[in-house]
């Protein structure tokens, strides 16, 4: 009904207009008199940390929460968007970060979902030909028979993507685009997003991190901070420090310092491992490493790759097929999780919610979680619980941690804050080898700081470090041995000091390189 | 021996309806274990409004009224209040039993009616129950209506996003569900075996249930397995008939029970998760709440 709304645009013309969008929650202000302004054919960022009020935003623009004040435009034209459907109808697309697939269907079945073409009968051989005609424009390439449960996340952004697209969408909001691909993935897709905006679509990325690929990218950035917006400036005038600096309100050192210390001997030997994936398929295939006190052995890939298998290989909560594992000298390949966490092993899960807490769990039983076994904090089967809470409250104030106190549960806490927790619980037992899976996926700049200086520190106190991460630049700042890992496979191990980026980015991708000697 | 082909294809004719109203709920993620009771009921009334009306018609449109009633009800629970679907479906069940020997038993013995013609030997509902098949087939399959309903059962927030009302849709499952499994039962009490006598279904309705599992949500493999179903059912009868003296009917009986269980376990194996996936619709007896 709407569609020709913004079937006249022209480049530079407005399309889509924000007014003074206020969004309250018991106790905060979510969006505070937002201001947004996006044209045709221009890529316009939105930064912010987690909290800043982006998801709020971003609902309210895709329907899916209704403001509390202020007016959208469309076209010129003041709209009311009750629900997704009012949005799409608009020409406004939205691409999850938590993918919206279904996961049993095909490609094919995903994008013409809720199409009103589709047909009574579905017309598959039309759509195909439009969905081809998408892909020969933008440079996509998706197999429309797969079953999405088959493909990678890049691929599946790719489908979610199309599905907008498809749907008629000339206003694309992407959420988090890059923080799930591997750095060719990545420049795929700006390629992509480009010709999209030389199309006259507009395209609004809301990115928590990677300035560096914003700079690059977009055309303007709007910046939030606490449901405001901070600043508004054109892409050719902002530089990486002064965007860090507006959206944490402070200066953000991008170097973290990666301190040298004196390794000693092998904490962690593993041997020719290899492991399976849930699915059946050899996730893990013959990896060889070893990890020694006082580094950091960063292992980057793109995930799905095998770096999850490995990680739970290694705490003891998947078999492994092949291979042996030592810590410290003693063979733990098969042991239970409960007799490495004693040896010596601590595990930080990249899942926080699901497997690093119990949600409905306060905050002292889940520091217990890890101390249970111990014989200071237990007599005879008995838990000590006020000495744990004693350690608990020593934790939150140690680390900082932004709680009322320690009886809130697990899930009242903000991701960076349970974190901390997590981290804090781990760290306390100054464990011989901390195996970190993930440790700063969806935190914002200030806590992605934080969780990483504790690493280096726990590695100044000659503890072997293994640091499973998506990110990069991550990887590259404070490990001092780099494996990027792709289908279950070390393309190399790289001493940091000759690391190259271009090269670690093509190889996590899987392109392989003479294995240097470590 | 033509006779024990013709009724044991009634018997999958029943099995087939009651499991196509179920295999349509659960591909929307509406698990409903209250199908032998919504058979109750649709038998009971059924047959209650052809003895009182003298016509069949009469009998077969109550049972289906009653069934997307109760279906329905069972969509109240489980989409409106978002209860337990095994609860709310156990619920219908035992209502079903006390409610139907209640006020089933005045009519306690035959109806009393011609029996309903067949065409070429073939039960009319047989004949029937096929064409259903390949109905349910090509709107699941083939329409946009049946992808609409099955990406609400695999993922209702996808759904939602896409612009399809998953209440709407798993209602008019549920309740057309219901439809099929009450008429399934006036099937049973009007056509397959016209005596009233109370709980005389004792299981059809759980192994319509078991049957839906063993298809893997597919309604030919589901016409398949009820023909397999409806011969076993009807072995149970005459035991004499396979292997005399070996199987009691009781053991017969729970001949389809130990299948299924094998296809679930097949289902479950690395092997075939790893080639199709999981069959099951993945939002399958989870309740959905916007937001």
């Amino acid at each position: 009904m709407h569609e020709e709304l913004l079937a006249g645009r022209v480049r530079g013309s407005t399309v889509l207009e924000l007014r003074g969008i206020t969004k309250r929650y018991p106790g905060v202000v979510a969006n505070d008199a937002i201001d947004f302004e996006m044209r045709a054919g221009e890529i316009h960022a939105i930064l912010g940390e987690n909290g800043a009020g982006k998801t709020t935003l971003m609902k309210i623009v895709y329907g899916l929460m209704q403001p509390d004040e202020g007016e959208i435009y469309v076209g010129g034209q003041k709209v009311k968007l009750q629900s997704p459907l009012d949005a799409i109808q608009l020409g406004i697309g939205m691409v999850h970060q938590n993918r919206k697939l279904v996961n049993a269907h095909t490609v094919m079945e995903n994008i013409i979902l809720g199409h009103p073409n589709a047909g009574r009968v579905l017309n598959l051989k039309r759509a195909e030909e439009e969905i081809d005609e998408l892909c020969r424009r933008y440079g996509f390439s998706v197999d429309l028979k797969a079953s999405v449960w088959q493909l990678s996340e890049g691929e599946k952004q790719v489908v979610e993507i199309l599905k907008a697209l498809h749907r008629g969408a000339k206003i694309l909001i992407l959420d988090e685009p890059t923080s799930a691909l591997a750095p060719p993935e990545t420049k795929k897709l700006l390629t992509s997003v480009e010709a999209m905006a030389d199309d006259e679509l507009a395209i609004i990325p809301f990115i928590t991190h990677k300035l560096p690929i914003v700079l690059s990218t977009s055309h303007r950035i709007t910046v939030l901070r606490r449901g405001r917006v901070i600043a508004r400036v054109d892409t050719a005038r902002a530089t990486e420090q002064s965007l860090a600096r507006e959206m944490v309100g402070r200066e953000v050192m991008f170097q973290v310092e990666r301190p040298v210390v004196e390794t000693g001997k092998p904490v962690l030997q593993v041997e020719k491992l290899s492991a399976l994936s849930s699915r059946g398929f050899m996730a893990v295939k013959d990896v060889s490493f070893t990890v020694r006190e006082g580094e950091i052995f960063g292992i980057a890939g793109v995930s799905g790759n095998g770096q999850h298998e490995l990680a739970e290989v290694l705490a003891g909560l998947r078999k492994a097929e092949a291979g042996k594992v030592t810590l410290d000298g003693t063979e733990i390949t098969d042991a239970l999780p409960i007799k490495r966490w004693q040896a010596g092993l601590g595990y930080i899960p990249s899942e926080r919610n699901e497997v690093g807490s119990i949600g409905d769990f306060t905050l002292v039983e889940n520091v217990a979680m890890n101390y249970y076994f111990d014989d200071t904090f237990t007599h005879r089967g008995i838990m000590d619980y006020g000495s744990i809470r004693k350690l608990t409250e020593d934790l939150i104030a140690d680390y900082g941690v932004a709680t009322p106190n320690a009886d809130v549960k697990g899930k009242n806490l903000s991701g960076g804050n349970l974190q901390k927790i997590i981290l804090a619980r781990v760290l306390n037992r100054n464990p011989r080898l901390v195996i970190a899976n993930l440790p700063t996926q969806g935190l914002d700049v200030g806590a992605t700081e934080f969780v990483q200086n504790k690493l280096i520190e726990a590695k100044k106190n000659k503890a072997a470090v293994l640091l499973i991460s998506e990110d990069l630049d991550e990887i590259m700042a404070i490990s001092d041995w780099i494996a990027p890992m792709y289908e279950g496979e070390f393309m190399a191990i790289v001493s940091a000091d000759n690391a190259d980026r271009e090269q670690i980015g093509a190889m996590m991708a899987g392109l392989r390189l003479e294995r240097q000697e470590q | 021996m033509w006779e024990f082909i013709a009724r044991s294809l009634e018997a999958s004719t029943i099995f087939t309806l009651a499991a196509l109203g179920e295999l349509l709920g659960q591909r929307s993620g509406i698990l409903n274990v209250g199908i032998e009771g919504i058979m109750l009921f649709g038998a009971t009334f059924g047959f209650m409004a052809a003895q009182n009306s003298d016509s069949y018609a009469v009998g077969f449109a109550v049972a289906i009224l009653v069934g997307a009633l109760l279906g329905s009800l069972h969509g109240f629970f489980s989409i409106t209040l978002g209860v337990d679907q095994v609860v709310s479906g156990m619920g219908i069940w035992i209502l079903g039993f006390g409610l139907t020997t209640f006020i089933g038993n005045p009519y306690t013995g035959p109806l009393g009616m011609d029996r309903i013609p067949t065409i070429a030997g073939f039960s009319p509902f047989f004949i029937l129950s096929v064409v259903l098949v390949a109905v349910m087939w090509f709107v699941l399959a083939k329409t946009s209506l049946g992808l609409r309903i099955r990406s609400v059962g695999e993922n209702p927030s996808v759904a939602e996003v896409s612009g399809i009302n998953v209440a709407r849709t798993r209602y008019m499952c549920v309740v057309v569900g219901g439809m099929l499994m009450g008429f399934a039962g006036a099937v049973y009490s009007l056509d397959y075996n016209p005596v009233w006598n109370y709980n005389f279904l004792m299981g059809w309705g759980f192994i319509a249930l078991a049957l839906v599992f063993f298809s893997l949500w597919n309604p030919w493999i589901l016409l398949g397995g009820s023909l397999l179903f409806g011969f076993l059912w009807q072995l149970s009868l005459n035991p004499q008939l396979f292997l005399p003296g070996v199987f009691s009917r009781y053991i017969w009986r729970t001949v389809p029970f130990v299948i299924t269980l094998l296809v679930l376990l097949v289902m479950s194996t690395k092997w075939f998760r790893a080639k199709w996936g999981s069959a099951k619709p993945e939002a399958l007896g989870e309740p959905y709440v916007k937001g």
